[in-house]
């Protein structure tokens, strides 16, 4: 069964992007991620022009995100004013991100950019999760205890003018930061197609210190928000949000999402974090090996004019 | 003033007159000898909506070869081209190199136009039997194909060296992607005057209006050809989530945002039941 994406402007089997909806949401429960990393590249591997790749993906996180979003807030696990802070630079971000894309796909350079990034990201975080997953692996068989976070030391953080009072993070720092990790992951969420859980989080935990039963809730309340921005510019700006792709991704995205954490339970946690880094790690590989094998056909239309 | 009109009038009649003549005079002496012959032909659908089953389609170009004078339908006396072509649109096409172990692209041109889809079927290979300056003329073959490079350096030098690869590289690529296709037997004559050609239209075709082009050929020298328009537009749902991405992105970017926000809270409200239950 066939249809025909007005956006993307091909015919695609329907059971094909359900079908890998349905296995990144089930990747994305199991793992508790957002799973726009898996997904960007997917679609373009099976032929879907990175711009609308990346412009559609945004509306996926949205649906994947909202419902997490929603709980965690009922759950009071929502650091508000926190949020926001990095929602302001979320929204500078995501702009300055889309503006990019359109001025890299005039260039003929964004297909490139958007490998690089990926390649750069996903290579440096998968290896940093695998050693550190690795190395709680062997600790936890060799019995010891786990230290998951250092408190009470200071860095160049605290340094910083604009200090604000983040309450439910028991907190007291600038609010640069935060503004700036929102704006950074903005950015990627613009040109990566991504939620950007995976640059947020360990950066809430390791460089603001945010206290962990706060650190997901309050990513999932800025992905929300920015992922919408995106959403809106991708499709104002750059006409690349196609409607028909994202309600098939979605289709099979939230319902494999659903069965993915019935099944992320059984699993053992340093067990899941080695399996995601291993994933991970394929998918940069195999982005990193497009752009240095030489191609079967140098030349390549350069987007529309 | 009115003495002005008068002379002007009669000389416009003189000069139809003399246009006239000029026209008539030589096929009422070729009349005299023998019949014309020339080609008439149609379109099996003149419009083509694209909706969202849309898998590509099919169309029948038929015609008729009037005075023919072929004793059979094999005889081979006549050569018939037809040629389907989509609107003609600018493109940029891009070359990659290798910089620092990357593959990166480096070069570019743009062509002013080119058709982005062009489909040809002819009786038999068209080099086989016509001149290349007919070829050249009616854009007939994939290597007659207009396609200027636009920009300053480009002016009045249509066919730059530099180009030649490029050129090659769109006709490749097109022809890749099934957009360039060539039948060099796809049109039959079914009697001593009547022929078809079957031209598919692939799923990706460009959407924009489609000009059909038959041309009647015989021993290389063109008798005559044949022009019409065949639609090919978005319709239905399809059309409208065009249309509403274009002219109402606003619109269209929160209903996206609306459906993606209910598909997730409605499939972990479902699930929550389930579970619960």
């Amino acid at each position: 069964m066939h249809v025909y994406l007005p956006i993307a402007e091909m015919s695609v089997n329907v059971l094909v992007f359900l079908g890998l909806g349905g296995a990144v949401g089930f990747l994305s429960g199991l793992f508790g991620v957002g799973g726009g990393f898996l997904l960007t590249p997917l679609l373009i591997f099976l032929g879907i022009p990175p711009a609308v790749a990346v412009g559609t993906g945004a509306a996926h996180i949205v649906a994947s995100s909202v419902s997490g979003a929603i709980t965690q807030y009922r759950r009071n696990n929502v650091d508000l004013k926190m949020g926001l802070v990095m929602l302001v630079g979320g929204l500078v971000g995501t702009f300055i991100g889309v503006e990019a894309v359109r001025l890299l796909r005039k260039a003929g350079q964004f297909d490139l950019a958007v490998s690089l990034i990926y390649v750069t990201f996903l290579g440096v975080i998968g290896t940093l999760m695998l050693v550190e997953s690795l190395n709680t692996w062997r600790k936890a068989s060799a019995g010891a205890p786990t230290v998951s976070r250092r408190s009470g030391q200071h860095s160049w953080v605290d340094g910083l003018p604009l200090k604000m009072r983040f309450m439910r993070s028991k907190l007291y720092i600038s609010a640069i930061p935060p503004a700036f990790i929102g704006m950074f992951v903005g950015f990627l969420a613009a040109i990566m197609g991504i939620g950007g859980g995976f640059v947020m989080i360990p950066a809430m935990i390791y460089l603001l210190r945010m206290p962990a039963s706060v650190v997901v809730g309050t990513s999932l309340f800025q992905i929300v928000f920015v992922a919408t921005f995106a959403v809106i510019l991708q499709a104002v700006q750059n006409r690349t949000v196609d409607i028909v792709l994202a309600m098939l991704l979605i289709l099979g995205g939230v319902l494999g999402a659903q069965f993915g954490s019935v099944a992320g339970d059984k699993l053992r946690g340093e067990h899941m974090r080695t399996l995601l880094a291993v994933l991970v790690i394929i998918v940069a590989v195999r982005m990193a090996y497009d752009l240095v094998v030489t191609p079967s056909e140098l030349f390549s239309f350069g987007g529309r004019v | 003033m009115g003495l002005k009109a008068i002379v002007l009038a009669s000389a416009v009649v003189a000069s139809a007159t003399i246009a006239w003549l000029a026209a008539v005079a030589p096929s009422q002496a070729q009349n005299a000898t023998l019949p014309v012959e020339s080609v008439e032909a149609d379109v099996s659908t003149r419009s083509v909506s694209i909706t969202s089953g849309f898998t590509g389609t099919e169309i029948i170009i038929f015609g008729t070869v009037e005075n023919s004078r072929q004793p059979s339908a094999e005889a081979g006396t006549y050569d018939v081209v037809v040629v389907v072509e989509g609107t003609p649109a600018p493109a940029v096409v891009r070359k990659k190199a290798r910089v620092g172990g990357l593959w990166i692209n480096t070069e570019s041109i743009r062509f002013a136009s080119f058709p982005s889809y062009y489909a040809i079927a002819s009786t038999r290979p068209i080099d086989e039997f016509a001149e290349p300056d007919v070829l050249n003329k009616n854009e007939i073959g994939f290597s007659h194909i207009r396609m200027v490079p636009s920009g300053r350096a480009y002016i009045g030098n249509p066919n730059p060296k530099e180009a030649l690869e490029f050129r090659d590289a769109v006709i490749r690529l097109k022809q890749r992607d099934r957009l360039y296709v060539t039948a060099n037997h796809g049109v039959i004559f079914i009697g001593r005057s009547l022929f078809r050609s079957t031209i598919t239209l692939p799923p990706n075709v460009p959407v924009g209006p489609l000009t059909a082009r038959v041309y009647l050929l015989k021993d290389g020298v063109l008798l005559s050809s044949y022009q019409s328009k065949v639609d090919l537009e978005r319709a239905g749902l399809e059309r409208f989530l065009h249309d509403a991405a274009i002219e109402r992105p606003l619109l269209y970017a929160l209903s996206t945002i609306l459906l993606a926000a209910l598909a997730g809270l409605s499939a972990a409200f479902a699930f929550q039941r389930a579970m619960a239950s």
